[in-house]
C-alpha cells in the first residue's frame, strides 16, 4: 500500500471539538492532519469511516458532513462501549480513522432530479453529509425536500441550520415529532406524527424524484412501501443501512445482507437491490 | 511441471529435506487423542492415512487470535510479526481447496497483510486420501492447489511439482526422488502452475479446469428463505456451539477487539468469530439475526451460495468435518438436491 492510507491501520486523528446536541448525542470534530486530507477528500456522502477510540475499539460511523482539509465531523450517540468512551474524552485526545469505505449515494446520477430526503432520528447525520453536498452544488439538483422525524422536540438534531436552509429557500423542510411533552410546547412549531403521515399528503414529482432514506429499521419498512406507491422508482429509492461492520473491507462477514455485504456493496442500497432479500429491511 | 517418484523407505529423508523450507507440521495424534496438525517431532508419529484433523489448516494462516494493530505514543501501528516459515505436510485435497478459497478472500485487493505474510511463508505438500463416510467431496485431488502433491502408489508416492517452490524442494531432495516412469506407473493428469517465482498469487485455477471438490449441483439461495421444514427441525436441534464453523476449512469470519496492554497502550486483536453465536449480528440497539434459525440460514447462505464478491461460489470443500463434529448430527447438505437428481 503506497501513501499514508492503509485500509488496515487507522490514521491518527485528534479530537479537536465536541458540541453537545442533546443529552446523549454530540457532534465530534476530528483533525486527521494534512496527510489524511487526500484520501478523506474521496468521501462520497453516505460512505462510512471506522472510528477508533484507543482502548475501546472501532465503530462504523457515517460522517455528518463531507470531510475537508483533513477535518472530519461525526455525530455520535452514546449507546455502547466505544461511544461511551468517546463521549468522555477531552479535546486533544488521540483517535484513529480508517476509510472512507463503502458505496455512498449516487450523487452524479441524482443530478438534475428532485430529491426527497427522509430522516428518522439519528438518521439525519448521514443525510446531513448528503445535504451538504446538495447545497454545495445546489443548482445541479431539482427541488430538495427534507422530512425529518424525531422522537420529541428536544432530540431534534441540527434544527437551526435546517430551518436556516429552508428560510433561504434552498430546501423544503418538514419536521415532525412522535410526541411533544407539555413542558416543551411553545419552543418552536413542527408537526406531530410519524414520517409516513408527512409523506401521505405530500405532492411531488414522484416519477422523476430520487428518495434518500436513513433511520431506524422500522422506518424503512413503512416508508419504502409508501414511496413506491407514490410512484418513485425502486431503483431511485436509496436506503442507508446499518449492520455491524467490523473490518470495513468485506472480510469479517458480520454485515451481510442476503449475499451482499453492507460494508462494500452498501451501506447505501437501492430498494430494487433489496427487494428479494426478506430480512434486509 | 514434473512428476517424480518417492520410495516409501526414503520418506524420512524427504521429510528432513522439507525442514529446510520451514517448520514441518503434519497430521498426528494429540495426547488427548485428537487428530491435529502439529509440528513433526518424530516422523514415525505422522498419520499418513488420517481421515481429517479436527481443526483445519486455516489455523496456520488465520491464527485463532492475533495482534493486528497496536496503539502507542498517540497512534496506531502495524502489530503483526514476521511469521515463521512453515511446511504443511500431508494435506488432503479438500483442505488444499479450502486454502485456495481463503486465498481468494484474503489475497484479493487490498491483501490482508498478516495473511499474505503467512501465506508467502507457507509451503503446502498435499497427499491423496481415501474418503470415509463423512466425506463428500467429488474430486480425486488431481488438481489440488499446492506446491507439491504426493499421490500414493505402489511402494511409495508419485510426486507432482506444481510451483517454483515445489521444484526447489525437489531439487533439494533429489537424493530421494527418482524420475517417474509413467509407462510402468500409470499416467498422471497435469497440474496447473499456481505461483510464479516467489510471489504469492491466489491459487486460482486456470479456466476450464474443474474444481476438484464441492457439493453437487448449484444451490439455490432462495432455499435459505424458504419455509423448508428442515430449517425448523435444525433450529430446534442446534445447540449453537459453533463447532461447524470452527472446524470448517473455509469459515473465516472474525471479530476485532481492543485490549489494554499492561505496559501501556492498547492492542487490537483479530479473533475467530462464529456466525452461530448470538452476538454475531448485533448492532447498537438490536440484532439482525436474533434467532438460531436466522443464524443457521446465515451460515448456509455464506457457505453454499457465497457473499459478494464471491457470490455464487460455494466454499464447501466436502471435508466432512461439520458432519462429524456436530454434536446433534445436523447436516446442512440434507437441504441440498441429491447428486444426480
Amino acid at each position: 500500500m503506497t501513501g499514508p492510507f492503509s485500509p488496515h491501520i487507522p490514521v491518527a486523528a485528534t479530537l479537536t471539538a465536541k458540541r453537545d446536541l442533546t443529552s446523549d448525542t454530540a457532534l465530534f470534530t476530528l483533525s486527521a492532519g494534512r496527510d489524511a486530507a487526500g484520501f478523506l477528500s474521496t468521501f462520497v456522502p453516505g460512505q462510512f469511516v471506522q472510528l477508533s477510540v484507543p482502548g475501546g475499539g472501532e465503530i462504523p460511523i457515517s460522517p455528518a458532513e463531507p470531510p475537508s482539509a483533513g477535518m472530519i465531523r461525526l455525530c455520535v450517540r452514546r449507546v455502547g462501549h466505544v461511544t461511551g468512551l468517546l463521549h468522555r474524552l477531552p479535546a486533544g485526545s488521540p483517535l484513529g480513522i480508517r476509510g472512507p469505505f463503502g458505496r455512498g449515494f449516487p450523487v452524479d446520477e441524482m443530478a438534475g432530479h428532485p430529491v426527497l430526503l427522509l430522516a428518522g432520528g439519528l438518521g439525519i447525520a448521514p443525510l446531513r453529509s448528503l445535504i451538504s453536498h446538495l447545497m454545495a452544488y445546489r443548482e445541479k439538483f431539482g427541488e430538495i425536500t427534507l422530512m425529518y422525524g424525531a422522537r420529541e422536540p428536544s432530540v431534534m438534531l441540527f434544527r437551526d441550520e435546517l430551518v436556516e436552509l429552508a428560510g433561504r429557500g434552498l430546501i423544503r423542510l418538514y419536521l415532525t415529532v412522535d410526541f411533544a411533552p407539555e413542558d416543551q410546547v411553545g419552543g418552536y412549531s413542527c408537526a406531530r406524527g410519524l414520517l409516513p403521515d408527512l409523506l401521505e399528503g405530500f405532492r411531488f414529482d414522484a416519477a422523476n424524484s430520487y428518495a434518500a432514506v436513513c433511520g431506524p429499521p422500522p422506518l424503512y419498512r413503512c416508508l419504502t412501501a409508501d414511496l413506491e406507491q407514490a410512484g418513485v422508482h425502486p431503483s431511485r429509492v436509496l436506503l442507508s443501512l446499518e449492520r455491524r461492520m467490523r473490518c470495513g473491507i468485506g472480510r469479517c462477514c458480520h454485515c451481510a445482507i442476503g449475499q451482499k455485504l453492507c460494508c462494500t456493496d452498501g451501506p447505501v442500497f437501492r430498494l430494487s437491490e433489496l427487494k428479494d432479500i426478506p430480512e434486509a429491511l | 511441471m514434473a512428476t517424480m517418484f518417492l520410495k516409501e523407505s526414503l520418506l524420512g529423508e524427504f521429510l528432513e529435506t522439507l525442514r529446510l523450507f520451514g517448520e514441518l507440521a503434519g497430521p498426528t495424534l494429540s495426547v488427548q487423542g485428537v487428530t491435529v496438525l502439529a509440528p513433526v517431532t518424530d516422523p514415525s508419529l505422522l498419520l499418513l492415512d488420517y481421515k481429517r484433523t479436527q481443526i483445519p489448516p486455516k489455523k496456520y494462516l488465520l491464527p485463532f487470535r492475533e495482534k493486528v494493530i497496536s496503539f502507542s505514543k498517540g497512534g496506531y501501528h502495524n502489530g503483526g510479526d514476521e511469521p515463521a516459515r512453515t511446511v504443511l505436510f500431508a494435506i488432503h485435497p479438500c483442505d488444499l481447496e479450502g486454502i485456495a478459497y481463503l486465498d481468494r478472500v484474503f489475497l484479493a485487493d487490498p491483501a490482508d497483510p498478516g495473511y499474505a505474510r503467512r501465506r508467502s511463508g507457507l509451503t503446502l505438500v498435499g497427499i491423496s486420501c481415501e474418503p470415509d463416510d463423512f466425506c463428500f467431496c467429488s474430486g480425486t485431488g488431481e488438481a489440488a492447489p499446492c506446491d507439491l502433491f504426493l499421490n500414493r502408489a505402489e511402494g511409495g508416492f508419485e510426486v507432482t511439482l506444481s510451483t517454483a517452490r515445489g521444484e526447489e524442494i525437489a531439487a533439494a531432495a533429489r537424493g530421494c526422488l527418482t524420475a517417474f516412469d509413467s509407462a510402468s506407473k500409470g499416467k498422471k493428469s497435469p497440474l496447473p502452475p499456481l505461483r510464479k517465482g516467489g510471489d504469492v498469487v491466489p491459487a486460482v485455477r486456470p479456466q476450464g479446469l474443474k474444481r476438484a471438490t464441492l457439493v453437487p449441483g448449484s444451490v439455490d439461495p432462495e432455499l435459505r428463505f424458504s419455509g423448508h421444514p428442515l430449517w425448523e427441525e435444525f433450529a430446534r436441534r442446534c445447540v449453537g456451539c459453533g463447532a461447524c464453523s470452527v472446524c470448517c476449512p473455509t469459515c473465516y469470519c472474525f471479530d476485532l477487539r481492543e485490549y489494554p496492554e499492561l505496559t501501556g497502550g492498547h492492542r487490537r486483536m483479530r479473533e475467530w468469530d462464529n456466525c452461530l453465536f448470538k452476538n454475531h449480528g448485533e448492532v447498537a440497539g438490536g440484532n439482525f439475526r436474533p434467532e438460531r434459525l436466522d443464524r443457521l440460514r446465515y451460515r448456509f447462505l455464506h457457505k453454499f451460495c457465497g457473499f459478494s464478491p464471491l457470490e455464487g461460489m460455494s466454499s464447501c470443500v466436502g471435508c466432512g468435518r461439520c458432519r462429524q463434529f456436530c454434536p446433534v448430527d445436523i447436516d446442512l447438505r440434507e437441504l441440498l438436491p441429491e447428486e444426480g437428481s
